[in-house]
């Protein structure tokens, strides 16, 4: 390329910096809306992350079986919430969460793809494992430490085996049906920002949610239970 | 019962399920020492021209990324080439000087003595 090529290439290279850079000091520098203005201090941010960690804790050990892992997504969701957009407006915080624990979520399984390429090379040197060494952590959490009152033993047994049995049910249901019956009716998000966190169009979530409802109604039905 | 009214039960179901003493003390502490250390790292709001510096060199990987993802490449294959290229004039260098030595200490061979310039040019020589 001669001298003149180069020139072009440069020219049109800076024309294209100058873009971006114009871009971004328009971003920088458009003035805030109402929103916008609504930054969170230290002490918002800790209540809203004291009030969604057990929710969020919960919603991992369904979606991989692993209290664990579960607690690392959770880990990992919060210090990427709060290192990359701690200056984000508190209004903005559930959605971004959620989608940083959904993306947390995939980039487990992912990791599980690869590292299970290497077990199963293995697994033929190590010792066969039963069936009955890998847990559910849904089926060995404690029972509830305080007794209602006046409630009698049998009637806080059969509740915490409801509870079970439901926490169960919406873990077994297909991933993107979980995952917009949680946010919708768990995380109570609208609809709208339901479909930002997921990736989908509106009337995909409206449509994971009805067949989500119906798939749980007819299992707890299957397993004795009506609500 | 309707979709809402099913799924206010379940909400509530699965509330009780998340609440603390359910998930136990080996977790609840696990998400407490996790919150305090994202709060530890929580982004603060900056000057517009350090955001837009930061955001810059976010989008290039960080200012380290900027450093040993990029410019290291660029170093070690410009170090590389310039090797290659002194090696290249080292070796043909001391080609030539071989050959020049190998001309110098060899014997003249027969035939230079029937060129008649070289025989003008010795009795040339001889003259000064």
């Amino acid at each position: 390329m001669n001298i003149n090529g180069l020139l072009r290439c440069g020219q049109g290279a800076h024309r294209a910096c100058a873009a971006r850079f114009g871009t971004i000091f328009r971003k920088i520098n458009r003035p805030p809306n109402a929103s916008e203005s609504i930054l969170p201090s230290r002490s918002e941010l800790s209540a809203f992350l004291e009030g969604v960690e057990r929710r969020a804790y919960k919603q991992a050990v369904f979606a991989v079986r692993d209290g664990e892992a579960a607690l690392d997504i959770v880990q990992d969701a919060m210090l990427r919430l709060a290192e990359r957009y701690g200056d984000r407006p508190l209004a903005e915080m559930p959605m971004l969460f959620h989608r940083i624990v959904q993306n947390a979520i995939r980039d487990y399984f992912r990791r599980q793809r690869v590292r299970n390429l290497w077990t199963t090379l293995l697994s033929s040197l190590s010792p066969g494992r039963g069936e009955g060494d890998e847990q559910n952590p849904l089926e060995t959490l404690p029972s509830d430490q305080d007794s209602g009152l006046g409630e009698s033993p049998a009637n806080r047994l059969e509740r915490v085996q409801v509870l079970e049995i439901i926490e169960q049910e919406v873990a077994r249901l297909p991933t993107r049906q979980r995952e917009a019956f949680i946010m919708r009716y768990w995380e109570e998000l609208d609809v709208a920002a339901t479909a930002r966190v997921m990736g989908c169009s509106e009337g995909s979530v409206k449509t994971h949610c009805s067949r989500a409802t119906h798939a749980l109604a007819v299992a707890l039905k299957a397993r004795g239970i009506t609500l | 019962m309707n979709e809402q009214q099913f799924s206010n039960k379940i909400r509530q179901a699965l509330n009780q399920g998340a609440r603390g003493e359910r998930v136990g003390e080996h977790v609840n502490a696990r998400l407490r020492a996790a919150r305090e250390q994202a709060l530890a790292r929580m982004k603060s709001e900056r000057a517009p021209a350090m955001a837009w510096a930061g955001d810059i060199t976010w989008r290039f990987g960080g200012l380290s990324g900027l450093s040993f993802r990029v410019l290291l490449p660029i170093v070690v294959l410009i170090g590389g080439l310039a090797a290659v290229y002194v090696w290249e004039n080292n070796q043909s260098v001391a080609e030539i000087e071989e050959i020049d030595a190998l001309l110098l200490a060899s014997d003249l061979p027969i035939d230079a003595y029937l060129d008649k310039g070289f025989e003008a040019w010795l009795k040339k020589r001889g003259s000064h």
